[in-house]
């Protein structure tokens, strides 16, 4: 079926590209999200620190000699901060800043992030410098940690979309499976209509109503063509049937010369092929028009050497020889007409596209028939059992032959084959 | 001999009433349901060729339904465009001797005409006598001058059609599809009609019949007496 795929993968594909997408656009997002929470906390953190710090050097009143040596102290204790005697004229604004840099206590080379609080105080009216560092975790393990979950929660949605999908499909795509199957088993050439299920799903209702419209309509326009064709074939017979006794009469006048007999000879040949393909016509549509009734046991093979007998004139003209292989006793309910046109038309198809002198090969096995001719090259057979495809321009061609064959096989649901081996043209019936 | 042809095309019932006429065959014509119902009441004919299809849908069925049936000397041939299998079953049973479909030639209507009027009218002596050659229509044998002459059932067939259809020009194909019926219509090449009549041909004279049978030039055949 090429580039055809199922309705509803279509959006499947769609959904799931979009649900890509936007998770993937969602990564940066959560992750500036998540850092910008992440810094305003420490820092809101870090503001705290301070003010503590200041809070608890109010209370401790301690002299500056002290006070320099607890800060001696508390910068070596206290990883994260550093307090810092500072002169006047240094004193700056509060500044908030994130530095990467390595670890002091770790002994791999990683680098980590801190998030740093650069604060001026006054500690018994002197002036302090200090900072307060909290590690921060590194954008790229919250940006994996984001991505990862984000995966998860991808393949979490494709899972839940195909699932959805197959359920979906399963149920409401019933009717419309039951409507297709229906109309693949529809076959105009029965006359029978088709009886839709009912659905409660509105637009497969309607699709249903409006193919139950255009399959009577067809059928209808079905009828009134093999009605017409029916019609028009009799209507042909008549003045055939006139033409043909005026030529016969022609042919006793007195005196022709050679050149009005020679006339007379050139219409006979036109005439008889369109009386030919009139009757052939007028069979089709009987056929077709189901005229015939299967009543008569039949047995192939005596079908098959009526045939041959009846062809014995034309066989040996063209010194044809026929070997025949029969090994088959069924007995089948139908027609005796239709299954003498099918033989007949099936080897008076290879005793006329036969050279002179070839070879014709007839094999009755159990359930299948095979007409082989010899032959050069093989025939094209596309549309070869359809009406009026005719290769060559021969005159003595209807058209008509082949697709009454397949007419005929058509009703009992015959296979007709065509297959071109070991230069011989093969056509095979398996019944 | 006298010949009722219920037929509604024209120029078909008049070919044909022209072509027989020369057979020693009186022929009269009615194209509707009503007149050959008139005609079939008030004389008897030898033969009557109803077409089945007649104007405003009469069915010729009917006709044949309503013949005499006592009087079973007149025999019935019908022509009918329809061809269908059910007819003929249906026209014979109902009393029809013969069913010819349309198309068809003139030769082949005379001969079944001829076939008719033999079967019909003598019965047990059927022997057709034609200056030194007879033909005994039951055994189906032909003596030329008291001797029996060994013909193919086909060179037979050919014969019994040269005799219903005597002076007359046979083509080839009208031939053709007396040997083979439908089938031959199928086929372009008739040549295998010469072989039959060279034999035949050659078989009547090695026997000392006359060369009644003539070749017409490159249409057909005729058997001049």
């Amino acid at each position: 079926m090429g580039n055809v795929s199922k309705l509803l993968n279509k959006p499947l594909k769609a959904f799931t590209l979009y649900a890509l997408i936007i998770l993937v656009c969602s990564i940066p997002v959560y992750f500036l999200v998540v850092d910008f929470i992440w810094q305003q906390e420490l820092d809101e953190h870090n503001q705290i620190v301070k003010e503590r710090i200041v809070e608890n050097f109010k209370l401790i009143k301690t002299s500056d000699e002290e006070l320099g040596k607890t800060l001696v102290l508390w910068n070596i204790l206290q990883p994260g901060t550093k307090l810092i005697k500072v002169d006047e004229n240094v004193i700056k604004k509060d500044s908030v800043y994130t530095i990467t840099k390595a670890s002091n206590y770790t002994n791999d080379a990683q680098k980590d992030r801190f998030r740093v609080l650069e604060s001026y105080l006054k500690i018994n009216k002197k002036n302090y410098f200090l900072s307060v560092e909290t590690n921060v975790e590194e954008a790229d393990e919250t940006l994996l940690a984001i991505a990862i979950v984000t995966f998860i929660f991808f393949s979490l949605l494709v899972v839940g979309f195909v699932l959805l999908n197959k359920r979906i499909s399963k149920k409401i795509w019933l009717p419309f499976q039951n409507t297709l199957e229906k109309l693949k088993n529809f076959d105009l050439s029965t006359h029978k209509s088709i009886e839709f299920i009912k659905t409660d799903i509105e637009e497969f209702e309607q699709l249903n109503q409006e193919l139950s419209k255009l399959i009577l309509k067809n059928i209808s326009v079905f009828d009134q063509q093999k009605v017409f064709l029916e019609n028009a074939s009799h209507e042909l017979q008549t003045p055939l049937a006139v033409l043909k006794s005026k030529i016969d009469s022609l042919l006793q006048s007195k005196n022709l010369s050679s050149d009005q007999l020679d006339l007379i000879n050139q219409i006979n040949v036109p005439l008889a092929r369109a009386s030919r393909i009139n009757k052939n016509l007028l069979l089709l549509s009987k056929i077709e028009n189901h005229q015939f009734e299967d009543k008569e046991v039949i047995n192939f093979e005596s079908v098959l050497t009526d045939s041959l007998t009846l062809l014995e004139d034309y066989i040996i003209d063209k010194q044809l020889s026929i070997s025949q292989s029969f090994e088959n006793n069924d007995q089948l309910l139908t027609n005796k007409v239709l299954i003498e046109v099918l033989v007949n038309n099936l080897l008076i198809n290879s005793i006329k596209h036969t050279e002179n002198g070839g070879k014709i090969v007839i094999e009755l096995k159990n359930g299948i028939l095979i007409v082989k001719n010899s032959g050069i090259t093989p025939l094209n057979h596309e549309g070869m059992f359809n009406r009026f495809l005719i290769n060559s321009n021969e005159p003595s061609n209807s058209g008509l032959g082949l697709a009454i064959v397949k007419e005929i096989a058509n009703r009992y649901h015959w296979k007709i084959a065509y297959d071109f081996k070991n230069q011989m043209h093969q056509f095979s019936v398996v019944f | 001999m006298k010949i009722l042809i219920v037929e509604d095309e024209e120029e078909l019932a008049k070919d044909i009433s022209n072509y027989l006429s020369g057979e020693s065959y009186l022929c009269e014509i009615a194209s509707t349901y009503q007149q050959g119902q008139e005609k079939i009441a008030l004389y008897n004919y030898d033969c009557i060729l109803l077409d089945l299809m007649l104007p405003n849908g009469a069915d010729g069925l009917n006709l044949l339904e309503n013949l005499d049936h006592q009087n079973n000397q007149q025999g019935v041939i019908i022509i009918s465009a329809k061809n269908s299998l059910e007819d003929k079953i249906k026209g014979l049973k109902i009393g029809a001797d013969d069913y010819l479909a349309k198309p068809f030639h003139l030769a082949e209507l005379s001969a079944r005409i001829y076939s008719v009027i033999r079967r019909k009218q003598f019965d047990h002596t059927n022997l057709l006598e034609h200056n030194e050659l007879t033909v005994d229509l039951l055994a189906k044998t032909v003596k030329v001058s008291g001797t029996i002459l060994m013909l193919t059932k086909k060179e037979y067939d050919l014969l019994l059609l040269f005799l219903g259809n005597k002076n007359k020009v046979i083509s080839k194909n009208a031939l053709a599809e007396h040997l083979s019926g439908d089938i031959a219509d199928m086929f372009e090449n008739q040549d295998f009609v010469y072989a039959h009549i060279k034999n035949l041909k050659r078989k009547l004279t090695d026997a000392g019949c006359k060369p009644y049978l003539k070749t017409i030039y490159g249409t057909g055949y005729k058997w001049e007496m």
